[in-house]
């Protein structure tokens, strides 16, 4: 790969929370107009890592590039400019309350342009057709569905037309045709933008279906970070456990587990 | 982005070629509401457009409202296909008149 | 535990101490970021726009006059009340209007309104932030590359530096008011005189001194309100907590900083 085609370069990134060490050793790749979906159980680290992905913690060490720039030594200014290329969906939408939809939608670009009022209305209004929440901009968020706010999320990270797309969760809570749809758009957000796009998730059917490369979490390191096929055809245990949904069956190791249990009793 | 603007009676054209993007959309939505302050039909050709965001399309939206308001013709020519596919998104290519070509809307227009 | 109770006693209140500091540093440093974005956002092209801090100022201002009006009319009539029972037993009923003129500029409007606005707007600047905190809209305003400090803070402060004044003002006439109605019934003193007199006594130091005041009271319950919603980590309980914290001690800076104010100035 060539590195200035590369959107998404994270290597050796190690982070801690207080002293415990969450994230251990990441490195992965991605290209422009690529989809990186991260996948990994519960508590593997995906939160962690997207956070700072986004430059929203400082990691202890290793280095974060971002269409070609390190956000771990970007002064203010540098990330303030790299963030007009960035747009972010988060789990629970995070949509400003005190706002309705549509002024939701348009404030980045309040903040970030100095377009025309009219224009600045159109294409936020054009970001809600797309996402099909058309005439829901009067609404206020309190008034929508959980399915209903993810979209406009999306909307309101899309305002831009960002080169870089985060996704955390599409599908979690979301009914089947509904999470179809979300997954639907994402393609044609990539085809007719070419941005690159991560998307965190659980959900492994929506995994392969818009996947270009998966990167695999386990207990904060990389399992595996490679294309859909080779995730599929991996022969590790614990990816084809993920894959199978098979419980975890480590082997126990009985002085170790008894010491768990009874640790501190006197 | 470069703007040119020709006479091609009936209609005014505009050119646009480049990137149609935050910093130049309003450039491109001045010169477009500016002729149809003329009174003149429209025709903006898009093919040597590199890249178009959605701040350029919407300018062309306003474009074509205020052109219907005034009951002027509107359309687009030679769509290059990266701006077709940001069209495509908002499903607007179902809603502009779109020509193939100059030549193929002057053929029509005798 | 194995640990001497006194030795876990000294070490509490050690830690508990080191807490403290940590949070006066950071609400320093709140402030300060406040102020640069006041100061400077126009020239980082980030600025504090007029029409959050118009909005906010209403929230806060316009909004407290009613209960701030209630509060100062009633605290100048029990001023008078009081001074004039206290200053009887020297037949000296004649002097309350230099008591009430001085004790309601100087320190009981600035007080009250310090209050008044902890009460009503500390807590909500912490329940709303906390709220954001939780809900992670803190984190969207961050990642859209809006600073909250910028956009939260900012406009508040300044609402509050440009309200609190005001209404401190407002409260020295209407708490001056209450005093002189109770007055004319009680003393049958004109009111015309009362105010008269009133404006005789009265110097301009004495007004500053209290508006002065009311300025810090405007920074205490904005960087209170504010620091405990950012710190908010655990749910709606955390909301609940910080709200709760805001008011309470946005109370307690308020009276101490009264306090080492007029110690400072009024020797
Ligand atoms: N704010 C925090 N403070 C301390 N530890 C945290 C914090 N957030 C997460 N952790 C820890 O970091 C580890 C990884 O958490 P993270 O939220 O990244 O997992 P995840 O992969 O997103 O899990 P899930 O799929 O359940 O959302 C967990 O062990 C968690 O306890
Ligand atoms: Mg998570």
């Amino acid at each position: 790969m060539n590195a200035t085609d590369l959107a998404i370069d994270v290597s050796h990134l190690v982070t801690h929370y207080g002293s415990r060490k969450i994230l251990d050793d990441i490195s992965f790749q991605a290209r422009q107009g690529e989809i990186m979906v991260i996948m990994g159980g519960s508590g593997s680290g995906k939160s962690t890592l997207l956070r700072h992905l986004l430059g929203l913690h400082q990691p202890t060490s290793g280095s974060i590039r971002l269409l070609g720039k390190d956000i771990t030594q970007l002064s203010a200014d540098e990330m303030y400019d790299l963030r007009k290329n960035m747009g972010v969906a988060f789990q629970g939408g995070a949509l400003f309350n005190s706002m309705t939809v549509g002024e939701n939608v348009e404030l980045p670009l309040r903040e970030h342009t100095r377009l025309d009022e009219n224009t600045m209305r159109i294409m936020s209004r054009m970001k809600l057709e797309v996402v099909n929440l058309a005439g829901f901009e009067n609404l206020m968020p309190s008034e929508l569905s959980g399915g209903m706010i993810k979209r406009a999320a999306l909307a309101r990270a899309i305002v831009m037309d960002p080169r870089l797309l985060f996704f955390d969760e599409p599908s979690a809570g979301l009914d089947p045709v509904v999470s179809a749809e979300l997954d639907e758009l994402i393609l044609i957000l990539r085809d007719a933008m070419n941005m690159t796009i991560v998307v965190v998730t659980h959900e492994l059917e929506s995994a392969f279906k818009i996947a270009d490369r998966i990167t695999v979490l386990d207990q904060g390191r990389i399992l595996m970070s490679d294309t859909v096929a080779a995730v599929r055809a991996s022969s590790n245990e614990r990816i084809q456990s993920l894959l199978n949904r098979k419980p975890r069956n480590e082997a126990i190791n009985p002085d170790e587990y008894m010491e768990r249990l009874t640790r501190e009793i006197f | 982005m470069e703007i040119q603007i020709e006479d091609r009676p009936p209609y005014k054209l505009v050119r646009l070629s480049g990137d149609v993007d935050l910093h130049s959309s309003p450039r491109a939505r001045e010169a477009i509401l500016d002729c149809l302050k003329l009174k003149a039909p429209l025709l903006v050709d898009l093919s040597a457009v590199s890249y178009m965001d959605s701040s350029g399309v919407a300018s062309l939206v306003e474009g074509y409202q205020t052109a219907k308001k005034q009951g002027l013709e509107f359309a687009l020519v030679a769509v290059a296909q990266s701006a077709m596919n940001v069209l495509k998104l908002a499903r607007l290519d179902k809603v502009f008149p779109i020509h193939a070509s100059l030549d193929e809307r002057m053929a029509q227009q005798r | 535990m194995t640990l001497n109770p006194l030795l876990s006693f000294v070490s509490q209140v050690g830690q508990r101490s080191l807490q403290s500091v940590r949070e006066v540093g950071y609400h320093a440093a709140l402030l300060a970021e406040a102020f640069y974005w006041l100061l400077f956002g126009h020239w980082r092209r980030q600025p504090v726009r007029l029409g959050a801090v118009f909005k906010e100022a209403v929230g806060v201002g316009v909004n407290a006059i009613p209960i701030v009006a209630l509060a100062s009319f009633a605290t100048g009539m029990m001023l008078a009340i009081q001074g004039i029972y206290t200053l009887r037993t020297f037949g000296a009923e004649g002097q309350v209007v230099l008591g009430i003129a001085l004790s309601v500029t100087r320190e009981f409007a600035p007080l009250i309104t310090g209050i008044f606005v902890a009460g009503r707007s500390g807590s909500a600047i912490a329940a709303r932030i906390g709220t954001m905190q939780i809900s992670q809209e803190i984190d969207a305003l961050r990642v859209i590359g809006i600073n909250p400090v910028r956009y939260l803070v900012a406009p508040l402060l300044a609402a509050m530096l440009l309200t609190l004044p005001a209404l401190t003002i407002l409260s020295d006439l209407v708490a001056l008011f209450g005093g002189a109605l109770y007055c004319a019934g009680e003393l049958s003193l004109p009111m015309g005189i009362f105010f008269e007199r009133t404006f005789e006594v009265l110097v301009a130091e004495d007004v500053i001194h209290g508006v002065l005041k009311s300025f810090i009271f405007a920074v205490i319950v904005t960087l209170i309100g504010a620091g405990n919603g950012f710190n908010v980590s655990a749910g709606a309980e955390g909301v609940g907590q910080a709200t709760t914290r805001a008011v309470v001690l946005g109370c307690i800076g308020i009276i101490l900083a009264d306090m080492v104010f007029t110690f400072l100035t009024s020797r």
